[in-house]
């Protein structure tokens, strides 16, 4: 049952992800800085951090699936989306060993998360030849803005999910 | 242990062959988007709909705000401009009667053919988060006959075109992702013939306008807010849809042809009502057995 709403919750951010540009102010839109709303990955990281005990492999089943979904649903070019979340995820899930999961460490792990993911994405899209950019360009208009969104976005989120979360995790039987 | 070890690796691998297979699948240029991917898409768009009205509820109160205070002014230009609208209503009726008369006596019926389309509203009911790939769904699809390559526009001017058709959603690409495969025959209208013909070749995101490679210049001096509209040569979109204004004039890199930059005339930003244009009935019938 808890793992229903955990599904729920990342299919809810799935469809915000799509709205999300409404929310900006139109000045910010108008400009040439790119804001990407990673919001999945955030949730994903929370869960993976969270709710995931001992060395179950959730969260990184609900990075493919999702993955695949954003792939679906908002690029139309499959895997990209998928494999740059699952590596994401997969690295929280090793480096969560050691360290121990507070707000500092997560908020950490999603800065890296972000970059690592957004990085992927464009090196993807760059060498299958989808778009045409300029790296000197990125880093200012799109990594800078897109990891700012998104980190503002993980706080607001994480005193809302993180004590749900740890509840549901510790509820539920882990074989 | 190094049995884990290449486990690991042995994913790793798969992994990697899924991601490019996946990818050299979707990037072939395929015709109609697979059963699985047009059932997620229309299960999403669904959601997406409902989702949708309480956010721009939300969203539009804040504009509203500012709308309201802009009010009394924009009334009183509106209301001198009624004025010159009702006169202009008897020209435009008196011009396309003569328009039809002229033609008929021509027998020009080709032309006429590129500017006849059904249009089809919409709403726009998202959009991608990926900026690379501007892409909006909008909430019709091949129920309501919506098909592949049909143009959108608003009321100011040409959005993009349909990329992927799902039963009930569609996908548009914006005019701000076209790249050198996606383009737009287009001209900017002169008197007696001497239109000047061109390609709308892609969208520069550093400028933020439109790049109109001129390929035939009657007149050297490109005005500065001169209206660019397609041309229907190019055979895929109809003929007379705006596209956008000249900002500016400047020589491409090997200074052979000149490219003009246009600014997009409709907001690709604040999209909300669309249309899909349509083409005539009889002219897709053609385009059909071309393809056969």
């Amino acid at each position: 049952m808890k793992r229903i709403y955990i599904l729920l919750f990342l299919f809810l951010f799935l469809i915000l992800e799509g709205v999300a540009i409404n929310f900006l102010p139109s000045s910010i839109v108008l400009g040439d800085k790119m804001f990407v709303p990673h919001w999945i990955l955030i949730v994903l990281i929370l869960i993976e951090m969270f709710f995931d005990r001992g060395n179950s492999y959730n969260a990184l089943i609900y990075a493919l699936i999702f993955g695949l979904l954003i792939d679906i649903v908002y690029t139309g070019i499959l895997g990209v989306y998928m494999f740059s979340y699952g590596i994401v995820i997969y690295m929280v899930h090793v480096s969560k060993k050691f360290l121990h999961g507070n707000f500092f460490v997560t908020l950490l792990f999603s800065i890296l998360g972000l970059v690592v993911s957004d990085l992927l994405i464009t090196f993807i899209y760059d060498l299958v030849g989808v778009i045409t950019f300029s790296w000197q360009h990125y880093w200012l208009n799109r990594l800078l803005p897109t990891v700012l969104l998104n980190i503002v976005f993980f706080i607001i989120i994480y005193f809302l999910l993180v004590k749900r979360f740890n509840k549901w995790g510790s509820e539920l039987s882990w074989d | 242990m190094p049995f884990f070890r290449n486990k690991r690796l042995l994913i790793f691998l798969i992994g990697f062959i899924v991601l490019v297979a996946l990818i050299g699948y979707s990037l072939r240029d395929r015709e109609n988007v697979t059963i699985a991917e047009q059932i997620i898409n229309d299960t999403v768009g669904w959601v997406q709909n409902i989702v949708h009205v309480p956010v721009t509820f939300f969203t539009n109160i804040f504009t509203n705000i500012d709308d309201i205070k802009n009010t009394y002014s924009e009334n009183q230009v509106l209301r001198e401009q009624l004025g010159e609208y009702k006169g202009l209503i008897y020209e435009v009726q008196e011009l396309k009667d003569e328009n039809k008369e002229l033609r008929d006596q021509l027998e020009l019926t080709e032309s006429d053919l590129l500017r006849d389309f059904r249009t089809i509203p919409a709403i726009v009911i998202s959009r991608s988060p990926e900026r690379w790939l501007d892409e909006v769904t909008i909430n019709r699809g091949k129920q309501h006959g919506v098909r592949k390559n049909m143009v959108v526009r608003t009321a100011e001017g040409m959005v993009g075109k349909i990329q992927t058709v799902q039963q009930y959603t569609s996908k548009v690409q914006l005019l701000t992702g076209f790249d050198q495969f996606n383009r737009i025959s287009a001209m900017i209208s002169r008197d007696k013939g001497k239109d000047i013909f061109g390609m709308v070749e892609g969208f520069d995101k550093e400028t933020g306008t439109l790049m109109f490679r001129i390929i035939k210049e009657s007149d050297k001096n490109i005005k500065k807010d001169e209206l660019v509209v397609s041309s229907g040569m190019g055979g895929v979109f109809p003929a007379g849809i705006v596209i956008g204004k000249v900002k500016d004039v400047v020589p491409d890199k090997y200074g052979l042809t000149r490219t003009a930059l246009v600014e997009p005339a409709a907001d690709l930003y604040d999209i909300n009502h669309v249309m899909v244009l349509d083409r005539d009935a009889t002219e897709t019938d053609v385009g059909e057995e071309e393809e056969e």
